[in-house]
Order: structure tokens, then sequence, then C-alpha cells
């Protein structure tokens, strides 16, 4: 086994063309634990925490760039605009993992359980992807990731970062685990709300085979808002049974399985209540901003 | 309350300033020239026969220097002796490998890899080729018992280790002429230890003496039993216990390893070390709990208990450890707790199953006897729509009752239930709190107020049911300079002994605190001594402290009146001068006293020099710390997710030595009793492989989980011992389970829910609203 | 490989095999065995340090990735016999029991009030879920960092 060392994306692009097997290691949350129980003995393992160009955000003509190293700790102290990103990040782990944990770690892993992909799904996100010669693709999450821990990231690519287009309105991250903090989620939930398009956008995590949208549950609740008039208004109310409906549909949308962590119908059911109760946190949030 | 200015007060801990700066020595911190180092490799099957092994690859592998089988260790090695017996009990003796061709649980050892360091020797182990052929196992001990069940140890022909009844009175007509009776199932579910230190040892044989560093609670009982196995003459066998970060009743075992690796640096001429990784520690040290308990309890209309009926039966797992069967007789012993149950049985059933064996863990017998009590009392007071605290307050043993003989034959020494019961619910201001969650339910908001009241066995060893060996010893020596040197048998691992006896010794001898040095866990400076666990170090070993004290100022005043020319009933002392009663200007410095008792030329006639008393206390009677823990939780019934609201604790340690030390016991105590409410517990598949590995998936709390806590005491001093103390390492565990689960079960009482398994998880919880789990 | 990296102020170099954690490296090749190993997986803080002053768990960090970087550990926080004001809050509240989480919490509450001076219970009990402690409940521990932080801003 050896360590590369790369200092810039394009000699750590080179060292992937040319030493195909070289795993990176950012924040090691994953790829140490699997050195550490002697589950992993990779040829070579190429260090790529500290390469500038993945340390970087950046905003374009409304669209967002985050890069794959940028830890879950400067996420939430410094990006404060994404908040259902930021809490995602926040229930990442300890302030240990927080600081060595990235976006990009969760996109290699592409664990279901992963906290900040919920948070791509429902952003619409893409994910970049390089290789040596400055060749790029972007491929819409849900194209990237296929599987639990299956992704269609190439053997000579690295994960550059993700991008998205900003959209206006409010959304929240939560989760339910077997703990309070620093708990592997049993069933998690990004809701986003779109104000000019007039959309309500729901991702599932921990509940199926890779984040979830629930397409049927999201279309539901924006036409009922869209009768209820609340796009316009937000002080105009949302009937009970729309909300209570709406998390059903969530639910119906979640593929869970029995674990030792927890069971499926607890999952699904668990995906209704984040649903509503996120629903409620937005419409909530609505009617505090007035909607802009 | 202050006894005097040492005992009672409350002096920070003397062991801080080595752990806190990194500095302290545990196993893992030991390194020698020319170490070599163990990987052992352990069974992946619950059950199965070894066709052959194949080390060839192995011993090819780079680094390594030596791999044992059984048959290598047997040739080294004998069996471990099995832990004290009771009476027609059957239990195979174990070798630190497997010798007999059969693992009976996932993580069995089966051979063992020394190399010149840890990662050859982790990476050759993966090359023993060990040819498996696998058998039926049973993991459920029910299961065990049924005819036809695989059997796991085929010479004792039965999964039963041993069948033991306590009980007295007339149950049966007890319960005939009873006008209500509940009846409940408990499942204590397994419980790992999870000491933050896993378990390690280092052996080096130099110069004709053995050293094994170990992480123990007992080391002078390895010793013993190191001299048995690796065949040495004992006082060619020096046990050090050095820093030891938790036990929790997991290192209260001798094991197969702490055998092992001495035998491996007796072959090797080489000190060899080995160090559990985190996942050995959750499959091949012991486990805690595992019981399933049925209770029934026959009460009359007015809540008066007549009768109490439990059959008990406990998860051995694969082998009887130390003290196995300890553990769960201590259940049939306590478990008629702070009541006068007049008519009591209990059956207590020990049975062997493909898991990794259990023993004492904090409680260790005590949480269940409590738990199975506290559950019962609270489905009385439903049925009969009486207040819990009525129904205790009802059947309480009264303080004039005491000593109290229940029928299961404890002997309680002296408690106040009531008393610690009326200060918690002062506390709590439990009638406002019943107001509230009276108010609360009309909003759909779901309170709970959970009380137990516990009593519970402390001040022997951990064996209920069995004699001897629960002495403890102390030497007390005042050095020539006048500074102290205690020696103690115990061997604590983070409960602050090293301060606590030091206060025994400041309050008896009159020496400041600072100087006392307080020396354990050393079988060359200590000969002899039992050990840490079952709350006995200060009821047993500070008694041994305190007497041997006493003894050498006993000494030191007839030295002292010898000096002065005065008779020794006319000498008093302040600790640092003794003095004439009456004649001030005649006295003698404490450090003159002391160096005159070596120095010797002017000693009463015919007194032997020296100022060194060695004293064993042998407590006659066992002693019963008692309390009440009452939590206030609350539930959402949308997601079953529980919030501590408060937790008080009013508990009754006797006399308390030093208050900062007995709370950090208790808060300790707690979070792990709470843990077992509604967080940890092992789960196995069905072929018996743990999937609770990890602390990813077995949830030891963290900050985050666990409330703040109110602490309180009540003072019912023990007759039984000089300090008048009962022990409080286990108290918070034993009072917290119940009092948790209480609490939920009291917040889900208006949707009918009455029992809950544990850990009571959020999806539990739902499933209990739901009714209905099996077919969503 | 050979790994240099500046650790408590001194820059120290030796050789590790690559896939060493920098928990490793610390512990059995420089010999400070402050830092603990007890879960190897990030899940307890016992090994936690400061990597270019962040806090992290050293068993996750390769120590090739604090090659030509700074580390700081436990060891560090005393000087010249002066305890840290959060080693002097430990020894006064009680919250240290068996000791071997005890570095790893020194080091998590000592980052937590570089960065916040004065937090509330609820921050000190979020900053410090990635401590397992098994014997003290964390109450005394929480009290500890109440009276650092107190005598920090002094």
């Amino acid at each position: 086994m050896h360590v590369l060392l790369p200092r810039t994306l394009e000699e750590a692009l080179e060292m992937k063309a040319s030493a195909p097997p070289a795993v990176p290691i950012a924040g090691g949350t994953d790829l140490m634990v699997e050195l550490n129980f002697d589950r992993t003995r990779p040829q070579a393992i190429m260090e790529i925490s500290r390469l500038p160009e993945l340390n970087v955000w950046r905003r374009e003509n409304g669209t967002f760039s985050l890069g794959a190293g940028v830890p879950y700790s400067r996420i939430v102290r410094d990006l404060t605009e994404f908040r259902p990103l930021v809490e995602a990040s926040r229930t990442v782990g300890s302030p240990q993992i927080r600081n060595r944990g990235t976006v990009g770690g969760n996109l290699g892993t592409s664990s279901p359980a992963g906290d900040a992909l919920p948070v791509l799904a429902a952003y619409d996100a893409e994910v970049v992807l390089a290789k040596a010669g400055g060749k790029i693709r972007r491929l819409p999450f849900a194209q990237f990731m296929t599987g639990p821990k299956k992704n269609a990231l190439a053997p000579d690519e690295l994960i550059l970062g993700t991008r998205w287009k900003v959209v206006r309105g409010p959304g929240s991250f939560s989760k339910i685990g077997t703990r309070n903090a620093m708990v592997i989620a049993l069933a998690s939930l990004c809701l986003v709300l779109d104000e000019d398009g007039r959309s309500v956008r729901v991702a599932l995590g921990s509940v199926g085979p890779t984040i979830l949208r629930a397409p049927d549950a999201e279309s539901f609740a924006a036409r009922a808002m869209e009768t209820a008039g609340v796009w316009r208004d937000p002080f105009g109310p949302l009937p009970t049974r729309v909300i209570e409906e709406f998390g059903e549909r969530v639910a119906a949308a979640a593929k869970p399985i029995d674990d030792v962590r927890g069971t499926a119908a607890y999952r699904r059911h668990a995906c209704a209540v984040l649903a509503q109760r996120a629903l409620r946190w937005a419409l909530d949030d609505r009617k505090l901003t007035g909607a802009r | 309350m202050v006894i005097s200015h040492a005992l009672g007060a409350r002096i920070k801990r003397r062991e801080d300033p080595r752990l806190i700066t990194g500095r302290a020595i545990y196993v893992d911190d030991l390194n020698f020239a020319g170490m070599v180092h163990v990987a052992i490799v352990r069974s992946p099957h619950a059950h199965a026969t070894i066709r052959s092994i194949d080390t060839t690859a192995a011993r090819r592998a780079p680094g390594v220097v030596a791999v044992w089988t059984g048959e290598d260790v047997k040739a080294r090695c004998g069996p471990l002796p099995v832990g004290p017996r009771i009476k027609e009990m059957k239990a195979p003796k174990r070798f630190p490998l497997v010798i007999d061709g059969v693992v009976r649980h996932v993580g069995d050892p089966v051979a063992a890899v020394v190399a010149t360091t840890m990662d050859a020797a982790r990476d050759a182990s993966d090359l023993v080729e060990v040819d498996y052929e696998p058998l039926p196992s049973v993991q459920d001990p029910e299961a065990a018992l049924e005819p036809g069940a695989p059997i796991l140890h085929q010479d004792l022909g039965t999964n039963v280790c041993f069948r033991m009844t306590y009980g007295g009175g007339n149950v049966e007509e007890a319960f005939a002429g009873a006008d209500v009776v509940v009846k409940t199932r408990i499942v204590q579910q397994r419980l790992i230890p999870a000491a933050m230190e896993t378990r390690g040892v280092v052996a080096q044989y130099k110069g004709g003496e053995l050293t094994v560093w170990t992480s123990t609670q007992i080391p002078h009982v390895v010793k013993t039993t190191l001299a048995e196995t690796v065949r040495l003459p004992e006082h060619e066998i020096h046990v050090i216990a050095p820093e030891v970060g938790g036990g929790f009743g997991s290192k209260l075992d001798v094991y197969g390893e702490e055998g092992l690796v001495a035998a491996l640096a007796l072959a090797l001429g080489r000190p060899v070390k080995w160090i559990e990784s985190r996942r050995e520690n959750f499959i091949a040290t012991i486990h805690g709990r595992g019981q399933i308990d049925y209770v029934e309890l026959a009460a009359h209309h007015d809540g008066t208990v007549a009768g109490l009926r439990v059959r008990a039966i406990a998860d051995l797992g694969a082998y009887s450890q130390l003290l196995t069967p300890g553990v769960p007789t201590n259940t049939g012993l306590m478990c008629c707790g702070c009541y006068r149950i007049p008519n009591a049985h209990a059956e207590v059933i020990g049975v062997f199953t493909n898991r990794t064996p259990t023993d004492a863990y904090r409680g260790a017998g005590r949480p269940e006897a409590t738990f199975l009590i506290e559950r019962a009392m609270d489905l009385l007071a439903a049925e009969l729509k009486m207040d819990p605290v009525e129904v205790r307050r009802k059947n309480f043993i009264p303080p004039a009752a005491f000593p109290y003989k229940t029928p299961t034959g404890a002997v309680y020494d002296s408690g106040n239930y009531e008393r610690a019961l009326d200060k918690a619910l002062e506390r709590a201001d439990y009638r406002a709190l019943r107001d509230e969650q009276a108010k609360l339910r009309k909003q759909g908001r779901y309170l709970g107020i959970g009380i137990a009241t516990y009593v519970e066995i402390t001040g022997l060893g951990a064996v209920a049911g069995l004699s001897g060996g629960n002495w403890e010893s102390a030497t007390v020596r005042v050095e020539p300079t006048g500074k102290v040197t205690v020696l103690t048998g115990t061997s604590p691992h983070g409960q602050g002994e090293e301060t606590t006896f030091a206060q025994i010794v400041s309050d008896r001898l009159g020496v400041p605190v600072e100087d006392v040095v307080v020396l354990h866990g050393d079988t060359r400076a200590v000969p002899h001594g039992v050990g840490t666990f079952g709350s006995r170090t200060t009821p047993v070993g500070g008694s041994a402290v305190y007497v041997a004290a006493e003894k050498v100022k006993d000494k030191a005043v007839q030295i002292a009146a010898h000096l002065l020319e005065a008779a020794p009933a006319d000498i008093s002392t302040d600790g640092a001068r003794f003095t004439v009663r009456g004649s001030p200007e005649r006295s003698v410095e404490f450090k003159d006293v002391a160096r005159m008792a070596y120095k010797a030329y002017k000693l009463p006639a015919g007194m032997e020099p020296g100022l060194d008393v060695t004293h064993f206390f042998v407590p006659k009677e066992r002693v019963f710390p008692f309390g009440t823990h009452l939590c206030v939780v609350e539930v959402d019934p949308d997601t079953g997710e529980v919030t501590f609201r408060r937790y008080i604790a009013v508990d009754d340690c006797g006399n308390i030595l030093n208050p900062l030390l007995v709370a950090g016991q208790i808060h300790g105590g707690i979070v792990q009793g709470l843990a077992q409410a509604i967080y940890e517990g092992v789960t196995y598949d069905d072929e018996g492989q743990l999937l609770t590995g990890t602390f990813a998936e077995y949830v030891v709390p963290q900050a985050t989980d666990v409330p703040a806590f109110e602490l309180d005491h009540t003072v019912t001093p023990s007759p039984h011992n000089p300090l008048g103390a009962k022990g409080v390492g286990e108290a918070g565990t034993i009072g917290a389970t119940p009092a948790v689960v209480n609490a939920i079960l009291d917040a889900l009482a208006p949707f009918g829910v009455k029992d809950l398994q544990m850990p009571i998880t959020p999806r539990r919880v739902w499933e209990a609203l739901e009714g209905n789990s099996a077919s969503r | 490989m050979l790994i240099k990296a500046r650790i408590n102020d001194e820059w120290r170099e030796a050789d590790v095999w690559p896939g060493a954690s920098l928990l490793f490296f610390l512990r059995e090749t420089l010999g400070l065995v402050g830092s603990k190993n007890a879960c190897e997986q990030g899940e307890c803080g016992s090994c936690s340090v400061w990597l270019d002053g962040e806090l992290v768990c050293s068993c996750l960090v390769l120590a090739a990735q604090a090659h030509g970087h700074e580390v700081r550990t436990v060891e560090a926080l005393a000087t010249d016999d002066r305890l840290h004001p959060v080693q002097e809050a430990f020894i006064q509240t009680g919250a240290v029991q068996c000791g071997f989480c005890t570095p790893g919490l020194i080091v998590a509450v000592a980052d937590l009030l570089e960065h916040d001076p004065r937090p509330s219970e609820t921050i000190i009990r979020e900053a410090l879920a990635g401590n397992l402690c098994r014997c003290t409940g964390y109450a005394k521990i929480i009290d500890a960092v109440k009276i650092a932080a107190g005598r920090m801003q002094k």
C-alpha cells in the first residue's frame, strides 16, 4: 500500500488516471473505519482533503456550486442561507466528524443514510465529476446515485462537487433515529418549497435503496396549495386533512426494509410524520416571511 | 453530612492529576523491548465442530513468531477453574482456547497468532484456516429448555446449568385467597458492559517471575487462578492491574486470554501483549442481564400484597464464567424488594445458549429483581386504580421491623423506605406533577411519572448463596516519617478509593489526607485481597482500612504514653501530636512516635517494633442500600420518542464518605440504568450473529441522550460495619431502569398500554400505540 | 512511509505503515499515549486531538494526512506544571472516574471553549456528543465545562 499526496486537482486527476485503484480519502470517516477494521487494503490511497479546488463554493447566475471537500462544520458556519443543508450538516455525527466529513464523502460512499443526500436530491442538484485532461461530467443526482453504496463514478474520476439552482422558499431537513444526536437515521426527509415555480419537493433518506423523491405527494401538495390559495396568501389556511394526506402520500413513496435499527413499518410511519411536520414548518415560515 | 473533618467531606479526587493530563498508564500504554503481539482467531459460528485447523500459511507470514491452537494450549496450560459452584450445578471447565473441538458462540477463541507487530499478527490471523462443521444452535433460553433443543455441552446431557428455589410462606394459599392477581412476563435484554477501555493483557517472564499486567477488577483472584492454570507457584506470579478504564463487572472474571498470554510469555521468553479490539469486546467479554422473568403478584382489594411468584430463566450464554450463577440467584434472593410480602416463591433456572457468556454487570441480578417487583407494583396499582405511591406505602417494611428477614432469605440490616420516598415526592412536588399530567393529557400531550423504590444487597461478594472469600484486606503503615501508606486488596478502577481510603485514615489518625498514599492493584505490594465489585469496596475494603487504622492508632497511643510516661488512657491526640490530658506541655509529635516505632529503643516492654497493621475484615452480615428514583418523561405519540423532563434520585447508602464521589457513582449508575430502559439492547440474528456489534448499532448514551439529575439522600447507617456505609456503586442502575419504564408506561396509560419490551425505542412505543405491529 | 509532522510544537519524524492512522502514529510510533484507542471508528472521541487547529478523531485521520501539518494533543495542555483551566475544572467537579475517556473529553471541551466561551447547557451537550463516557453520566463533566468557561472569561 502507498499514499499519494497530490498538491493540485490536476495532479490528483493524473494520479487517478495512471493508478486507477487509488482510493481518495478526505474526512476519512468511512475509509479509515474500513482500514482500521482490516476490511480493505487498497493498493493506493490518495489524500485529497486539502486540494484547494475542492474546498471552495461559488454562486453564479443563480446556481450554487459546493466543492466536494468542504467540511460540514464550514457549511454550518458559513452557508446559513441553505437551511436544509445546514440542518442536515448539523446532524452529521459529532463536532469531530463534522470537522472532517464532507458532502463529497457522502456522495462517494452513496449510503442511503448519508445525511446530505436527501438535501441534494430535493435541490435537484447535479454532481460534478472530473477526470484528467479537464473532462467534466455533470450528472443529475438521481442518475449519480444508483443504489445502496452504488454510484456512477468512473474509476478514473473524482467528485469535484455538487451544484444546484438556488430556489426561493422555505425548507427543512429532519430525521428520526434511535437517539438524539450523532445518529444514523431511521428515516430522514428534506422538504423544499419553490415559491417561483410553485412546487413542493420532498426527498427521503434511509428508507430505500437510494434517496427517494415523492413525486405524487409533491404535486398533490402543490395543487392543494394552489386550490387553497396558499401560494398567493401565506396566511390562507391549508386544511389539516391535506397535510395528513400529504404525509400518507410521502410515506407511500418510501421503500423501507427491516434491519437492526428499525422496522419497515416504523420507517414508513416516520416518513409520514416527518413530512407533515416539514410541511407545517414551511407553511409557518411563509407566514413569517410573507412568502418572500 | 460531615462525619469528621475528613470523612464525609467533599474532597477532590487525588487520582485526577495523572488522568487529566494523559500521563496515566493503562495496559495498552505499556511497551517493552522485544514485545510480541497476539491476535486471536475467533469462531464465526454460534455452534460448530472444528474439523481441522491449518496454521501453515499463518506460520509463514511475515513477522509471525508462533501460532497456537487448542492442542498447543493444552500442552502448556490447564483449564480455567470454574467459579464458586452452587449445589447441583453442571458446568464444564474451559481452556483458554477451544480444545474439545466444539465452538459454542460467535467469538469463541480458536487459535492465537503471535507476531512482532499487532498488524502482522492481525494480518496473519486471517491466514489461519479453520474447517468448521456447523451444528444447529440455540439462541433463546426458553427454546434451550425444550426437549430436542441442541445441547451445548454433550457431556452434561442438558442445557440446564442449575435450578435454585427461594421462598417461604404459603404461596398457593396466598394466591387462592387473593382478590386480585397481576401477571407479567419481563424480558431483561442482554446488555454489553462496554467499559471505555477494552480488556488487555501484557505478560513477561523474567528472572524467575511471571509478571502479568491485566485490565481487571480482581488482580488477586487472577494471580491465584493463573498459578493453577500455568502451573507456577503463586509467589512466582505478580499480577498488576494498572490504571483500569472501567469494568462494571465485565472485568470481574478470569478470562482465557489472561491464561493464554501468560502461557505464551512463559513459552516464548518474550514480553507478550494482547489488546482486545472493540469488536472483540462486544463478543468475547461477558454480557450482562439476559433473563426472562414470569411474575405473578397476588393482593387484596386494599392494595396489601399477599404473595409473589417468580420464575426466572437466565440466559447464561455458552459457559459459566466466574460468577455467572451468582447473578440470577441474586434476583431470586432480592425479588421481594422493599415490601413485606409474607408468601413468596422464586425459581431460578440457569440455561446455556449459543451466545457470549453472561456474568455480573452493574447490579448483577438486583436490577432484574427490582425491575420485576417495581413493575408488578405498578401493574397492581393500575389494576386497583390506586396511586403507585399508595400501593408502595401500604406494603413497605416499616422501620421498626429491621433487621427484617424476607421469605427468600435475605436479612435486611436497616432501612426507612418511606422517608426516602417522601423526600423524592416532596422534591418532585408530586401532586403538582399529577395535576400537570392531567392538564396536558387534555391537550393531547403525554407526561409520565415513574417511581421505583428499591432495596439492594451489597457488601459481600456479588455471589448470593455462596459462602467464603468475601473478606477484604488492608494494611495501614505509618512510615518512619509519619506519612502513611495504605495497601488495599480492593482494586478501584474509577471509584476513587485513593481518595476515600485516605479520608478514612485521616479521620482515624488525624493526619492530613495529603499525607496518606493508597496503593492497590499490585499483588507484590498487596499480598492478598479480593477486589472491587458488588459495591463492596467501601463497606468491606473501607472497613478493613478503618479497623487497621484503629489498631495503628492504639499502638501509637501506647508508644506515645510510654514516651510521655503516662497511661495510654490519659493520651489524647489531634493527629499532629499526642498530649497527656490536663498537661498540654507534655506532648510528643505524631512523626516522632512514628520514628520511635522503628528506632525502637524506647518502646513499651515486649512491644514489637513497627507501626504497621494488616487487617482482614470479614463482614458478618450483608448490607442493604435503598432509595427512591422518580422520573418524569414526555412521550410523543406521533413518533414514539421519549423526552426526559426530570430525574430525581433519593439514595440511602448509609454514611457518605465523600459526597463528590457518591454523586458521581449515582450519576453514572443512573445513565446505565436508563440506557437499559430506552437505548441499549443486544440483538442477535437466528444464527447467533451479533447485530449490535459496534457503537454505531449498540446505543451507549451520549451527553445529548441523558437528562440533568437532581440528587438527594437519606442516611440510615448500617449497623454491620464500623463506617456505617452501604455501598453505592450500583444503586443508580438498580433504581433507574424501573423508574424510567414506569414513567413511560404511566405516560401511555390512556392508550391502555401495559407493557413494553426494553429498550423502549420510539418504534416500540409507536407499535404499541398502533396495537398491531404485525399487520402493518 | 516517512511521516513528518509538527506535534505539540515540535517537528517529529517517523516511519509508519501507509495505512496507519494518526492515532497509531501518535501512540505507537511517538509514544504519546494520552490519546486513547477505544473504538477505531470515530464513535467515542477518546482519541480526540487538534489537526491544524480543528478538533478531529485521530483514528479517522490517516497518519499521512498529517504529514507536514500541525497536531496538538492532550499532552500539550498542561504547561510547566500549570494545568489548563479545563483540567482544573474537571478535578474540581469530580468529572473524572476511570479516566479513559478523559483526555479526549478535555481536548473536546477545550476546543468548545475556544470557539464558544459561554456555551449553554444544550450547546455543551451537543458539543460533547462525540465523546462517550461510561462512568460519569456526563453530569459533572457538564458542570466542569461551565466552571472552566467562567474562569477562562476572567
